[in-house]
């Protein structure tokens, strides 16, 4: 014992060393660590589960998108065919409507222009026949007597009216 | 070769690395013995007890008790830097010591069963036993511990010895009065003791490039002969009292003075023989200031009593009195005598255990002690430098030895009778 050292007094101080040593350690590093370790794996099994509920939460409305958007387009097609349709037949009646429209207005514009010709054809006759009177009384004045020029003239006036109307 | 000439950078260092082992090894023990040795110093003077350093209040400290309080303040103030702020993403020391823990935890669960806190009531205990046991390795191999220290002169060498041969000479020779064992004693002391040699001190410093040689018998310092002992010796046995004699004066001031009084030949008769003349120098023994605390063997034995002492405890706090005890005392009438011989095996088995673990951690690291004075001595300067990182190695590898064998030795406590078979024992 003594040849290697071995003193009650020291082997005491070692121990007290030691076991005052193992008190510091365990209050100033163990148990903080522990709880910090124990708290850190709780706080990461939450999250865990917390990252769980929230993916699942996603997937399920990311489906329930996808379906509201492939409705959406079922009744999007639906309202463009509608309406498609219904500007097909606005169209036709128009088309039909517009033609009516142009034949009256045609019709209308035919009787207006032989009504036109008729009165113009008159009034011009009744103008030759005083132009020719003049012309006749003109001529009488100077020569010939009245009523051999007069049949003339009346015969004239006859043959131009019949070529006219043909 | 070719890429080392290519880069000057390479091509320095390998000279300087070569020039330094050469000055290495041309100062060291192997260039002293032709006549160079300019680095080496004498080989200290190795003592197994831990030195006593200083005496506080009549309490002696010893250099070991030192070294382990230093790594005990070491390891709490970075246990107090890692505790006290936790964070909930660890960092510094927090994430050291939070690694540390959590290995020792993953591993005593391992060991104690595998489920998870299985092993929780080993882990306090063997964390602990890990940490203290690599700090106190490793500030004991820093430089310095075991080679800065104070002289202790012949006067103390002398009063230290004495005391035992004082104290074996009452047992002998109960008749002898006070002043008669003191004088025997130390007339004892100077005939055994003779030969043992001294550093002659240069100084304050151990004196380099003497190597060896500055060692310097007893018999040189205090230079009474053979003979004028023997005398002496008769004259104390027949009641006289030699206190007024010239020649033990004479040596008494030779131990008071403690220098060297004359010239000595070295190795007398021997190959490198040769006269040295320290004389008028100081002569004493180096008592370093500091020793690493694992190579006093106080201190693994503390540390083994309490592991083996835990052990113990967890065996009767887990199986009970009759189940704990029941594995070393055995009725040899109903179980037979085979089992009560084995019991009794199992009880010195605990003790073993426990001498087992002192000299296991302390052989380890007291041998790595003089293996670093050795290499010291043999290359000084470079020689150092590769032991320094085995040191390291060692100091780690024990303290985990040391901590599993104690949780080992702890699961095994705690089974109970039926699955425990296994002895892992002795590495």
């Amino acid at each position: 014992m003594e040849a290697l050292g071995i003193t009650l007094q020291q082997l005491l101080t070692q121990l007290v060393s030691f076991l005052i040593l193992f008190f510091l350690l365990y209050k100033l590093a163990y148990g903080p660590i522990m709880g910090m370790l124990d708290s850190r794996a709780l706080k990461i099994k939450e999250s865990l589960e917390a990252a769980e509920t929230a993916r699942l939460d996603a997937a399920s409305s990311a489906e329930r998108v996808e379906a509201e958007i492939a409705s959406a387009r079922v009744e999007g097609q639906k309202i463009v065919a509608e309406s498609r349709e219904a500007a097909s037949k606005l169209r036709e009646q128009e088309q039909v409507r517009a033609r009516e429209e142009v034949e009256t207005m045609l019709e209308r514009a035919r009787t207006e222009i032989s009504r036109e010709k008729d009165s113009a054809v008159e009034e011009v006759r009744k103008e030759f026949a005083s132009l020719a009177i003049t012309a006749a009384e003109r001529i009488v004045e100077g020569s010939l007597d009245a009523k051999s020029h007069s049949s003339l003239i009346d015969r004239v006036l006859e043959e131009g009216l019949s070529e006219r109307k043909n | 070769m070719g890429k080392l000439l290519s880069s000057p950078k390479l091509l320095v260092i390998a000279i300087a690395a070569v020039a330094a082992l050469l000055v290495s090894v041309a100062g060291g023990a192997l260039g002293a013995s032709f006549g160079l040795g300019f680095l080496g110093g004498p080989i200290p003077f190795i003592s197994i007890p831990a030195e006593r350093v200083a005496f506080i209040g009549g309490y002696p400290l010893l250099n070991s008790t030192i070294m382990f309080w230093s790594g005990g303040l070491i390891l709490l103030f970075i246990a107090w830097r890692a505790g006290r702020n936790m964070k909930d993403v660890p960092s510094g020391w927090q994430n050291l010591m939070e690694m540390i823990y959590e290995f020792f935890s993953n591993t005593v669960d391992g060991v104690a069963g595998g489920t998870p806190k299985a092993g929780r009531r080993f882990l306090a205990l063997v964390s602990t036993i890990f940490l203290v046991v690599m700090i106190i390795n490793w500030v004991g191999i820093l430089p310095g511990v075991g080679s800065i220290g104070r002289i202790e002169s012949i006067e103390e060498w002398v009063h230290h010895h004495a005391e035992g041969i004082e104290a074996e000479i009452h047992e002998e020779h109960s008749g002898y009065n006070d002043t008669q064992v003191h004088q025997l004693a130390l007339i004892h002391l100077l005939e055994e003791h003779a030969d043992d040699t001294f550093v002659a001190f240069d100084g304050v410093f151990v004196p380099l490039g003497q190597g060896e040689q500055a060692r310097v018998p007893l018999r040189h310092i205090v230079t009474a002969t053979e003979d004028e002992l023997h005398h002496l010796a008769d004259q104390v046995k027949n009641g006289e009292d030699v206190s007024h004699d010239p020649v033990f004066e004479q040596i008494e001031h030779d131990i008071h003075e403690g220098v060297v009084k004359e010239v000595f030949t070295y190795d007398a008769g021997g190959d490198s023989e040769k006269d040295y003349n320290f004389t008028g120098q100081t002569a004493g023994l180096l008592v370093p200031y500091l020793r690493g605390a694992s190579t006093d063997i106080n201190t693994t034995l503390a540390i083994a009593i309490v592991a083996m002492l835990t052990v113990q405890f967890w065996g009767f706090r887990a199986l009970g009195v009759r189940g704990y005890g029941g594995k070393f005392l055995v009725n040899p009438i109903t179980q037979g005598p085979i089992a009560t011989f084995v019991g009794v095996l199992e009880a010195f088995g605990e003790l073993t255990r426990t001498i087992s673990f002192t000299f296991r951690l302390f052989g380890n690291m007291f041998a790595g002690e003089i293996l670093l004075i050795a290499m010291a001595f043999l290359l000084p300067l470079v020689g150092i430098i590769p032991f320094m990182g085995l040191e390291l190695f060692v100091g780690v590898i024990q303290a985990y030895i040391f901590a599993m064998l104690t949780l080992v030795f702890g699961v095994m406590a705690v089974a109970s009778h039926g699955d425990h078979d296994s002895h892992a024992e002795d590495h």
